[in-house]
């Protein structure tokens, strides 16, 4: 069975729609993999212990920890970054517009994290509660303590992806 | 033996035995990674192989066959939390998982087998497996065994960075006339409790007629204190019974947890405080 141990790892993944075939070590994080091998800085490191979530990226459409996620177990799926949020010519989504409009951030070194929560919560329930919000955002820290501005901007973004749509 | 680490990907659960069977114990087998990769990520843990199971068929999907519920061990939580067949048999499993910590991000690649084999004295699942009697599946090269989950806590064999893989959890359903509840002792649900408590009962006449109750994150690891309660059974539920859990929990945890969440002390006294509160809420669902 030794001849299934490998030193280096292969994998496909398609970043913000880009494909990439990376041949990588074994013991890399998806966090060390995006901001150092492939220059998506927007991923912020923060704890390395899964407790901050300002890494947070999507894989296959659901939020994820890059920190603590071993890049080589991921093999064929897609990866959004922050970067992939807004469009080629970095115009911002109606998610991000509302986060900007209402001043949601502080410092926005939470971004990642509780942008792509609200993109993940808005999608299942395009008009929560205030304890929804809550919940959904439970797993990002803003240490800058600005809860109340961000669950304001989640409930603007509520609206105007609603607005987008219709 | 290579001086990095290495990584694995077996495609089949007889090539994941036989190579753990094969391996030093640096090796380490993962799926989510929500548990080791901060170990990893602060040098405490150096894997020195990564025997990556995602690719285990065996180890996938929930099925209710034969009165039981079978939970593949890479079940993530978020699933356990929404799906259908766990949510009819075993709802308070499917409680539980909606207070794992670390917030949507692990409840999406945390897994219920990772969950258990990590043994942690804080997690929110073993809690409830414990009082609904759950046995879950070990592979090895040895061959395959069914033990049960209190079985599997005292086998520090099967913990991280075992030969053996966890493959499903399995679960007789709950009775529909039962009340149960799992109670977490912490400001929010996104992180470590406290003291955390789950439990089960059956009333006839408004008299108690079983009771299961076990306590987490107060001990190193969560206990089935269903035992010590037997008093309780015959009676309705009344304030005194408050004094009698406190007597019988004041003598259980003589190996209380002190850490940041609180001294032994304290998580002493917030065992038997859990514990009727999760006893109260579960009779309220009957009621």
């Amino acid at each position: 069975m030794e001849d299934l141990l490998e030193d280096t790892v292969l994998i496909q993944l398609r970043i913000n729609g880009k494909y990439h075939e990376l041949e990588i070590s074994p013991s890399v994080s998806l966090l060390d993999l995006l901001r150092d091998e492939l220059n998506f800085k927007g991923t912020h490191m923060g704890c390395m212990t899964g407790h901050c979530g300002a890494c947070t990226v999507m894989i296959n459409g659901k939020t994820a920890k890059s920190c603590i996620t071993l890049a080589s177990t991921l093999s064929n799926v897609d990866i959004t970054t922050i970067e992939g949020l807004s469009d080629e010519e970095g115009n911002l989504s109606p998610l991000q517009e509302s986060f900007w409009n209402t001043a949601g951030f502080q410092c926005g070194y939470c971004a990642p994290g509780m942008l792509f929560l609200t993109k993940e919560l808005l999608e299942d329930n395009p008009n929560p509660t205030d304890d929804e919000i809550k919940t959904a955002l439970e797993g990002t820290l803003c240490r800058c303590t600005g809860y109340q501005s961000l669950i304001r901007a989640v409930k603007d973004a509520a609206e105007n992806i609603s607005a987008s749509k219709s | 033996m290579s001086l990095y680490p290495q990584f694995a990907k077996p495609n089949t659960t007889e090539q994941a035995s036989q190579l753990l069977s094969g391996l030093s114990t640096g090796a380490v087998i993962i799926a989510g990674g929500q548990e080791i990769m901060p170990s990893v990520n602060y040098g405490h843990l150096m894997p020195s192989v990564y025997v990556d199971i995602n690719s285990l068929k065996d180890l996938v999907g929930i099925n209710f066959e034969n009165n039981e519920l079978s939970i593949g061990a890479l079940t993530v939580h978020r699933d356990i939390q929404n799906n259908e067949l766990v949510k009819e048999h075993v709802p308070l499993l499917s409680y539980a998982a909606q207070w794992v910590g670390g917030g949507w991000q692990v409840h999406n690649r945390g897994t219920i087998g990772g969950n258990i084999v990590s043994m942690h004295p804080l997690y929110d699942i073993i809690p409830s497996l414990l009082i609904l009697d759950a046995e879950v599946e070990i592979i090895s090269a040895a061959g395959t065994n069914r033990v049960s989950i209190s079985d599997l806590l005292n086998d520090t064999s099967h913990g991280l960075g075992s030969k053996s893989i966890l493959s499903k959890i399995i679960i007789k359903p709950m009775s529909k006339s039962l009340g149960w509840a799992y109670e977490k002792l912490k400001i929010t649900s996104g992180g470590y409790g406290s003291a955390n408590s789950a439990a089960i009962v059956e009333t006839k006449n408004s008299k108690i007629i079983s009771l299961r109750v076990s306590v987490g994150a107060v001990s190193p690891l969560p206990v089935d204190i269903s035992s010590s309660l037997s008093s309780l059974i015959g009676n309705e539920w009344n304030d005194s019974l408050n004094d009698i859990i406190t007597s019988k929990c004041s003598s259980l945890f003589d190996d209380a947890l002190s850490d940041q969440q609180g001294d032994d002390q304290w998580r002493r006294s917030m065992a038997s405080v859990m514990a009727i509160r999760s006893i109260k809420a579960a009779l309220k669902k009957i009621e």
